[in-house]
């Protein structure tokens, strides 16, 4: 089991649960959540090592999302994970380590993670 | 000098005045109304200079010149008649009377001076008067008819011509009698002077009186002018241009032609016939390539290639403008009518005056139909935009969701073997896989209906028995779906793309109806429409949604969009559906909570056009088979 635990958060349920049951198979501890204000939640109960983020979620959306961890002074490396046309740019709003655009492969989502994990 | 002779010197030059001003216009323009006007004053003047000769070196005029002046002046009211038949027609037989009397008047001057009985002279001033009267009221006429500056011409030679007319009855009254008053002698100079006036107006007027009579003309043509541009179409617009054309210079008819950039020509109607003209071509085509004012008096002459059509709609006199915006070549303006005004110079700087007006309108007009094409560009490129990123969007999601699972079944199966099979994950599979299949051939309807193609094969069917069919495919435990229908609905459709309406309306009735319920379609006829509603009991609308729903991409604000998937494209797709079939679509709610019904109305088949078929499709699915076997007969 890594040492690395891994937030995913998207509110595409299939998505959610394939991504987290690949990380489970590939030996990361997984949490989930479907929008912002679960994964702040999470966050504030047990410090995840990274975020998988998607953008565009109810309730509270990655931008949202990424302000109150700024508020909150809690420094966490981010991936983002959108299916928009300009996911570079949104991961610079965010100031993210990284972006995964979907439709995405699991071996470069593994080797995102794996690389944000190695610099952590 | 006294001041009756200095009143007398005053009217006098006054005519040696207007006489120089015609004659040199009658130089430089020789047509009929320029050359009778120059007699006319000729005739005057010589009797003018006669009077100073003879006052100025004491002579008495011979009787031969008595006689030749006599006929001068009783040639005045002949050459006013002829000016008015220039531009109005005097009947012949009045003009050939006038010629007779005139004849008869200088033989009997010649025979009987100087012993001149006084009941001649008083017949002689009748028919001077008599014909004067005559043309002052012509001239007054043609005033009210004219506008602008030929009108008030026309307004001062009338005034002119009474005024003369009535100097002569007063030397009648004086023939009557047997003392002359000599207040008569200050009324007759008086009205010579105003005679001379009226002419000087009217056939001399200095530029700055033109100048002032145009302006309440252009400004009432420009006053009409500022709504011009917001009419809906240039057509509308060149019509109120050629109405106020024709108006403004009094003129029975007034005709635009327009520059078509794309065909290369001049393009104008005339009553209700469409003419196309080259540049060059007929006066307007001339003044559009010369970029001149035109005026032809006798347009076969200029133009004989288009006589008949010159004499067809009887303009025996033409005018014609170029219509200029700076550097911008629009057309042309022309004017014309069966006689020629006689003030044609004054028609010809008005009518340019109008179409320089005309230009700015038409102008102004190009720039709100270009604002108005870039908008609709925008607005085009923007709804693609939108509609490409959505899409991007809403396809990549199932599409993500698809690959990522195809991609951890086969990863679980490397890891081990023998591991149990991933159920979940082939479902996840299958759904998303269906989701997807759902969204692109959405996207291809629209693409499709965007090009107005949605509707392709239509044949003869019975809309009950697709309202039955499609019920039964959304029919459940959880949801009954219900149809009413007292009478088959039988018509031309295309059966596929009515049931994917009818889909439409099914999934999302039980789709907004979450804890279930009833779902009800009704068919009936109304005159020659068939109406289809399908009502659920759904969470319902809110009123501002309702005219919206069937926009591209819009969805109910009460719509929760991660509770109710879907792209907000159904309901688009459904009215392009009911549209490209000559329907209509629109839907209703009672309020939030309280359903919703969804209302399609689509022609019918013309009565007794009913096939073979639709009779078997129809009797299957159909109790009401006896009306339809009635309906075969007819």
């Amino acid at each position: 089991m890594s040492t690395c635990s891994v937030l995913v958060v998207d509110d595409d349920p299939s998505i959610l649960t394939t991504v987290a049951e690949f990380l489970s198979l590939e030996g990361y501890p997984v949490q989930t959540a479907t929008n912002g204000r679960e994964a702040l939640e999470l966050v504030e109960r047990a410090r995840p090592s990274v975020v998988l983020l998607d953008m565009r979620m109810p309730v509270l959306d990655g931008w949202g999302f990424a302000e109150a961890l700024q508020d909150r002074a809690i420094s966490l490396p981010i991936l983002v994970m959108t299916a928009s046309h300009s996911t570079a740019q949104w991961a610079s709003e965010v100031h993210a380590a990284g972006y995964i655009a979907k439709p995405f492969d699991l071996i470069d989502l593994l080797d995102a993670v794996e690389q944000v994990c190695a610099e952590a | 000098m006294s001041a009756i002779s200095l009143l007398q010197f005053l009217s006098q030059l006054l005519f040696l005045i207007v006489f120089v001003v015609v004659a040199v216009k009658a130089v430089r323009q020789p047509r009929a109304a320029t050359v009778d006007t120059a007699l006319l004053f000729g005739a005057v003047s010589i009797i003018v200079a006669e009077s100073w000769i003879t006052t100025e070196l004491h002579v008495t005029a011979s009787h031969w010149l008595s006689a030749v002046i006599g006929s001068l002046l009783m040639a005045l009211p002949y050459l006013l008649l002829r000016l008015v038949d220039d531009f109005a027609g005097v009947p012949g037989p009045l003009l050939r009377f006038t010629e007779i009397g005139l004849a008869a008047a200088v033989v009997g001057f010649f025979v009987l001076l100087p012993k001149f009985p006084a009941w001649l002279s008083l017949l002689y001033i009748a028919y001077f008067v008599g014909l004067t009267v005559y043309v002052a009221v012509a001239f007054a006429r043609a005033a009210r008819v004219s506008g602008g500056v030929t009108g008030r011409r026309m307004q001062a030679v009338a005034a002119g011509t009474l005024s003369l007319g009535l100097v002569l009855f007063m030397a009648g009254v004086q023939v009557m009698l047997p003392h002359r008053p000599s207040w008569l002698d200050v009324l007759a100079l008086l009205f010579t002077l105003i005679s001379g006036l009226g002419y000087f107006v009217g056939f001399a007027p200095p530029a700055w009186l033109r100048r002032a009579w145009q302006e309440p003309e252009v400004r009432a043509f420009l006053g009409r002018a500022a709504t011009l541009p917001r009419l809906p179409t240039t057509r509308q617009i060149v019509q109120e241009l050629e109405r106020g054309a024709a108006s403004s210079l009094g003129a029975p008819a007034a005709v635009i032609t327009l520059w078509d950039h794309t065909d290369q020509v001049l393009r104008a109607y005339v009553a209700s016939e469409s003419f196309e003209v080259k540049p060059g071509e007929m006066i307007g085509g001339r003044a559009f390539a010369t970029q001149r004012p035109l005026f032809w008096t006798d347009p076969a002459r200029h133009d004989p290639a288009h006589a008949d059509l010159y004499r067809q709609y009887n303009a025996n006199a033409l005018l014609a403008v170029p219509i200029t915006a700076g550097e911008k070549r629009l057309g042309a303006l022309v004017v014309y009518g069966p006689r020629a005004s006689i003030f044609a110079e004054d028609d010809l700087s008005l009518a340019q005056l109008l179409a320089d007006q005309a230009a700015v309108i038409l102008e102004s007009r190009a720039l709100i139909d270009e604002a108005t094409r870039v908008r609709a560009r925008e607005e085009a490129t923007r709804l693609k935009d939108d509609f490409l990123s959505a899409a991007a969007h809403d396809l990549k999601t199932p599409l993500t969701a698809l690959v990522a699972q195809a991609q951890l079944l086969e990863r679980r199966i490397l890891h081990d073997p023998q591991a149990p099979t991933d159920l979940a994950g082939i479902q996840r599979i299958v759904q998303e896989s269906q989701r997807l299949k759902r969204l692109v051939l959405d996207v291809l309807d629209v693409a499709r209906l965007e090009q107005g193609q949605i509707v392709s094969h239509k044949e003869t069917v019975d809309l009950v028995t697709l309202a039955h069919e499609a019920c039964a495919r959304h029919h459940s435990a959880r949801y009954r779906c219900l149809v009413e229908a007292e009478a088959p609905a039988v018509g031309e459709y295309d059966t596929n793309r009515v049931a994917q309406l009818l889909d439409n309306l099914l999934e999302n009735a039980l789709k907004y109806s979450p804890d279930g319920g009833d779902v009800l379609v009704k068919v009936w006829r109304d005159d020659d429409e068939y109406h289809l509603t399908v009502t659920d009991t759904g969470i319902g609308m809110l009123p501002a949604d309702v005219p919206h729903i069937f926009d591209r991409f819009h969805r109910g604000t009460n719509v929760d969009d991660r509770r109710f998937a879907g792209m907000g494209l159904g309901l688009f797709i459904c009215r392009g559906i009911a549209e490209q079939h000559g329907g209509r679509i629109w839907a209703s709610s009672p309020g939030l909570g309280r359903g919703s019904t969804f209302h399609v109305v689509l022609p019918a088949a013309p009565s007794g056009y009913l096939t073979d078929q639709t009779e078997s499709e129809g009797s299957q699915q159909s109790m009401e088979a006896p009306l339809m076997a009635a309906q075969q007969t007819t």
